[in-house]
């Protein structure tokens, strides 16, 4: 972020004030806050079932909620952990889906050759291995110019080269485009490497906060943020990763 | 590629005309060579049996064992077909028939298409509608030829009737079951990208049901001709029925055989038809993949 030199503006890309929700009696996120600057980007890290994935369809407005506000754009751009690229439509086509009609194809280009993909405009999804047909996921996030980009662990379903490859390209064009990002995921390295500050969310509220900087000692970071999702590295190991 | 080589290559007996690197060496078996040459043999005995049926029933109809009334042989019914053609009524009537078919399968098909497409969209409409097309439906359609004519007489009208109805069950059940088969996280996608409904069903819905209803053509095809076949043989004026059943007032087998034979073609043509239709508009999908067929 900080190649960029332009101030950063002052509205932020969503605020989240006690926000509640609930699956009938169950209350799944209770009383949590949450601030998002435009350009940066924050990782949610937790366990299976603690909420981060309730909170980010929230942000997205896909469920509704029961309690607190949400200052968030109205059409925030989400990439889900399956690609949802509409197997009948041509690459270009399904970056396009719900821009105007006008230029649509050339600004569908464009936001392709930036994920690499220039040259596949007219080809069909089901030629795509699972990285490239993520990559156009991320393209069609993307080419919406969205203050807010929810990514709900995009990268789990990729092998471990094509992963560390996605995450330099988001990396990129994060940077470009300069929007809020939330990442939702249950891998420390990756919140480590791309995000400036990692949440912790634990029994529907946010647990612990850390910065990520440039100095930061990462590998006892791994190990403490380890520790907070229940993962320890002594004998009982095993037992935890299952839980977890 | 013909349905032999797609099970052949499904079980792995080889990959066509890309030959193994062990063919190179002599002695050492030869599998791809040997499946090609099955793979033609099979083909043909595939074709074997019809035509020694067609030639066994012409020649035993060439020596008399078989008398012309209970069936002509094929080359006196193909000289039929011709004469009837050049002489008789047979394209004018062959119009006809054709034309309730298509009027028939459009009203019908219309009507069941947007019946199922609002079932499909909306629990209300599911609630109002579907129980009740599912008791008519449960009612095997040409039980209601009877009544049918004492509502429309034996014109036009019930023919088209008949057709319409027989089309209609299969497209509506299978464009209900299509929109409802579409994937909600491609709907919920549309609704992130923010589609209105409009868009939400041109773009993501329809082309998702796309598959199914086509199923439902093809199928309410194959009603729709034996629709038209009852309806016509019961007091038509014209068309295809309504040659066989004149002929059968003059014994003219041929004429009968040919009709029969007519409906057979049109039957297949009519499938085929369809067939190219899911290849072209199902480009996408990987079962209607040209390479897979």
């Amino acid at each position: 972020m900080t190649a960029q030199s332009a101030p950063r503006p002052a509205k932020p890309a969503a605020v989240v004030t006690a926000l509640r929700r609930a699956y009938g009696q169950r209350i799944v996120i209770d009383n949590l806050d949450l601030r998002i600057e435009r350009g940066e980007f924050v990782a949610l890290l937790g366990e299976s079932g603690c909420g981060k994935t309730t909170l980010l369809r929230a942000m997205a407005r896909l469920d509704p909620i029961q309690g607190g506000t949400l200052d968030a754009p109205s059409r925030p751009a989400v990439v889900f952990q399956e690609h949802r690229l509409l197997p009948w439509d041509t690459l270009w086509r399904n970056v396009s889906l719900g821009l105007p009609k006008s230029g649509a194809r050339e600004r569908a280009a464009d936001a392709l050759t930036e994920v690499g993909l220039g040259n596949r405009l007219d080809d069909w999804p089901r030629n795509l291995s699972g990285g490239q047909a993520q990559r156009v996921a991320l393209a069609r996030a993307l080419v919406q110019e969205p203050e807010l980009l929810l990514l709900d662990e995009p990268f789990a379903a990729l092998d471990a080269l094509t992963r560390i490859r996605m995450h330099g390209l988001v990396k990129e064009l994060v940077s470009r485009h300069q929007p809020g990002v939330l990442l939702v995921t249950h891998d420390v390295d990756e919140a480590i490497r791309l995000a400036d500050r990692i949440l912790v969310m634990r029994d529907g509220t946010i647990a612990a906060e850390h910065q990520v900087t440039a100095t930061t000692e990462t590998t006892a970071k791994r190990v403490e943020l380890l520790a907070e999702l229940g993962v320890s590295t002594n004998d009982n190991t095993t037992t935890n990763t299952l839980r977890s | 590629m013909s349905t032999i080589e797609q099970t052949a290559s499904s079980l792995g007996l080889g990959a066509g005309s890309v030959p193994k690197p062990s063919d190179a060496h002599p002695g050492s078996p030869r599998p791809t060579v040997r499946f090609a040459e099955n793979k033609r043999a099979l083909f043909i005995l595939s074709w074997v049996a019809p035509v020694v049926l067609l030639l066994s029933w012409e020649t035993l109809a060439g020596i008399g064992w078989l008398e012309p009334h209970i069936l002509p042989a094929p080359s006196r019914v193909l000289l039929t077909a011709y004469d009837l053609a050049v002489n008789g009524t047979l394209l004018n009537d062959l119009a006809t028939s054709l034309r309730r078919a298509a009027t028939g399968f459009t009203i019908g098909g219309t009507v069941a298409f947007s019946l199922g497409t609002l079932v499909g969209f909306s629990r209300i409409a599911q609630a109002a509608i579907d129980r009740s097309v599912q008791m008519i439906r449960a009612v095997p359609f040409l039980a209601m030829l009877p009544l049918v004519i004492v509502w429309f007489g034996v014109g036009e009208a019930q023919k088209i009737f008949l057709v319409s109805l027989g089309v209609s069950f299969p497209i509506y059940i299978n464009t209900t079951l299509g929109i409802r088969q579409v994937d909600p996280k491609l709907v919920e996608l549309g609704r992130v990208q923010g589609l209105s409904t409009a868009q939400l069903i041109r773009r993501i819905i329809l082309p998702g049901a796309l598959p199914s209803v086509l199923t439902g053509v093809r199928y309410s095809l194959a009603t729709a001709w034996l629709a038209l076949v009852v309806a016509e043989t019961i007091g038509a004026q014209s068309g295809i029925g309504f040659l066989a059943m004149d002929a059968r007032e003059f014994l003219r087998t041929d004429v009968i055989v040919l009709t029969i034979v007519i409906y057979a073609v049109i039957g297949v043509l009519a499938d085929a038809i369809a067939r190219h239709l899911e290849g072209r508009l199902l480009a996408w999908h990987p079962n209607y993949d040209k390479k897979n067929r």
